[in-house]
């Protein structure tokens, strides 16, 4: 049953990142791309991580997909479509873009076949009791992951205000090319 | 007799299938009674009589009802995202049901000689971070019926709707979020255990008196994330003929209803567990489960009721003054609330002086508040207006 569950989750995980990338139709792409993260929480509660599967649907499905789809529903999508129609040549972007994930792709088969990465023990088993518990992520997170975990949370707050600086400034530009029409 | 025929033990899975048809079903009937209440409660505040003519003082108006939206055309408007349209009313409502699994109604349920457990669906370790995830997955419903209509009114109700929740759900969340710090744990049935009297260690008071803060603010923001009156832009009649479900008709919109209703209740329950004591009932610690169930079920009735009250009583907001009511005061007073509450977890203080020390953290933030926002503007977001036709 364990068994049968994974393999159904991994494979629509698997069918709705394909999916990303295929469908044209950008809402569809971020709503697949959903799938895929709502997919992947659900392998999680499979292995025993509560809390990992309510982060994930909390942070991305509940919080970075309802972004995307603001954008994707902001942005005019018949310019969308026209770049689909249209594709705009960048230096053999669709070469580079094969050859690195290709690469990528024999770079791991190679990792795997070659024994590099071995399958240990724990792989498929249940983590011990107590992995997944509150308590110890957080002491792990504010003890042995504190420099990650700062580092991290001041990027995103550096990344908040570089946006907001700079959406600040196109409006204040705007405002004065309005502020002179009257006085002309 | 009956022993011969009962097994003297109910297997695991029969005891999970009983409670799951039990409460489930209880869930859509509460759902379907709350609309009757609606009109009722709402004819009672306007000196009408309200639905009386189904069944004894018009008891079977819901089903009625739901006889009448199965009946009627079912319409999809040219142009409509046909999968995404179908799919939307289901992906509302089924979050809104799916909360209901977390939560406790009630401690041991022993009917005979059958003990049954504690009586909720199930209890996970992490069931605050579920119903979070849950209530932020019923955005999408809403999101995606107002953009599949292929309708302006129905896109811009969506996008109202959104923008709402999301920001809602942050204070919504803040306000738990001082709630766990105190009981240390994120299970629901932890939470509202630590708020009996004969908890280990606890003090035997309501979180709503050890946190009357959070208590406002979560009751505030749960009306916004409901998208209720007075916040329910999403459906703003005057502006938007019915927001993000103009275009749904038939059983579609009966589904978006259904959600809506489950969505108040499960708030309702949420409410009870977080600030109420759950299922305690004061001065009485070994009361049997039909009696703590009497009482969660009380409780919630108080908030459904508030909820219905308020909808027949206050006018409506405007869009800009929700979110600057949203965001510059009811964000920083969680985040204040959050704060003091972490400094006397940690400090090891009495929880009791909780509720001193929020408010006086409060007062020098609202008198800088009120000094640098003079006038109206202080919550209406008045500049944020100003700058917006400026522009």
């Amino acid at each position: 049953m364990e068994q049968f569950l994974f393999f159904l989750l991994s494979l629509s995980a698997i069918a709705f990142a394909v999916g990303v990338v295929v469908v044209k139709s950008p809402m569809k792409s971020v709503l697949s791309l959903l799938g895929s993260f709502v997919a992947l929480a659900m392998i999680y509660l499979l292995i025993g991580f509560q809390f990992l599967a309510a982060a994930q649907l909390l942070v991305y499905a509940g919080a970075i997909m309802v972004l995307f789809l603001f954008v994707v529903m902001l942005l005019n999508l018949s310019d969308v479509n026209a770049v689909f129609d249209a594709p705009i040549r960048v230096l053999g972007q669709k070469r580079i873009a094969i050859a690195a994930s290709a690469a990528a792709l024999i770079g791991m088969i190679a990792l795997f076949a070659g024994g590099s990465v071995q399958a240990s023990e724990s792989v498929g088993a249940i983590p011990a009791e107590g992995y997944d518990q509150i308590e110890y992520l957080g002491a792990l997170i504010f003890s042995r992951y504190m420099i990650p975990f700062q580092a991290s949370a001041l990027l995103l707050l550096a990344t908040m205000i570089g946006v907001l600086v700079l959406a600040k400034r196109r409006r204040d530009s705007a405002s004065d090319v309005n502020s002179e029409e009257p006085a002309q | 007799m009956m022993d011969d025929i009962l097994p003297a033990e109910l297997p695991l899975f029969a005891v999970w299938v009983i409670k799951a048809v039990v409460i489930f079903g209880s869930l859509i009937s509460a759902a379907g009674i709350t609309t009757l209440a609606e009109r009722k409660v709402s004819a009672w505040i306007q000196y009408r009589i309200g639905p009386n003519r189904v069944g004894p003082f018009g008891l079977l108006q819901p089903l009625a009802d739901g006889v009448k939206f199965i009946f009627k055309e079912e319409l999809v408007p040219d142009g409509a995202n046909r999968l995404m349209f179908r799919l939307a009313p289901m992906i509302t409502a089924a979050p809104a049901m799916m909360c209901i699994a977390v939560i406790p109604f009630a401690g041991e349920v022993v009917i005979g000689n059958y003990n049954l457990g504690n009586l909720s669906i199930t209890d996970l370790s992490v069931s605050v971070l579920y119903v979070g995830a849950l209530t932020g997955l019923g955005i999408y419903g809403i999101i995606l019926g107002g953009w599949s209509s292929n309708s302006k009114f129905s896109l811009m109700g969506a996008m109202r709707a959104s923008a709402q929740m999301v920001s809602y759900e942050l204070t919504l969340l803040l306000a738990i979020l001082s709630v766990v710090l105190l009981a240390g744990s994120l299970d629901l049935r932890a939470i509202a255990e630590s708020q009996a009297s004969s908890a280990e260690g606890g003090i035997g008071v309501w979180n709503m008196f050890l946190q009357p803060v959070a208590f406002v603010l979560f009751i505030i923001a749960m009306f916004a994330e409901t998208n209720r009156h007075p916040f329910d832009f999403a459906e703003c009649e005057p502006e938007l003929v019915g927001g993000f479900h103009t275009e749904y008709s038939s059983m579609k919109f009966a589904l978006f209803f259904l959600g809506e209703y489950c969505a108040i209740i499960v708030m309702c329950c949420l409410v009870t567990t977080f600030f109420l004591g759950g299922y305690d009932v004061p001065f009485w610690d070994s009361a049997p489960w039909f009696i703590q169930l009497a009482s969660f079920v009380a409780k919630a009735a108080c908030f459904i009721f508030l909820f219905l009250w308020v909808r027949w009583t206050l006018p409506r907001f405007r869009y800009d003054q929700l979110m600057g009511l949203g965001w510059k005061v009811m964000l920083p007073l969680a985040l204040v609330n959050v704060t003091v509450t972490g400094a006397v977890v940690s400090f090891g203080w009495s929880p009791l002086i909780t509720p001193v020390l929020a408010v006086a953290a409060l007062i020098p933030g609202v008198i800088l508040f009120a000094r640098s926002n003079p006038g109206e503007a202080s919550l209406t977001g008045h500049a944020l207006s100003e700058e917006g036709s400026a522009s």
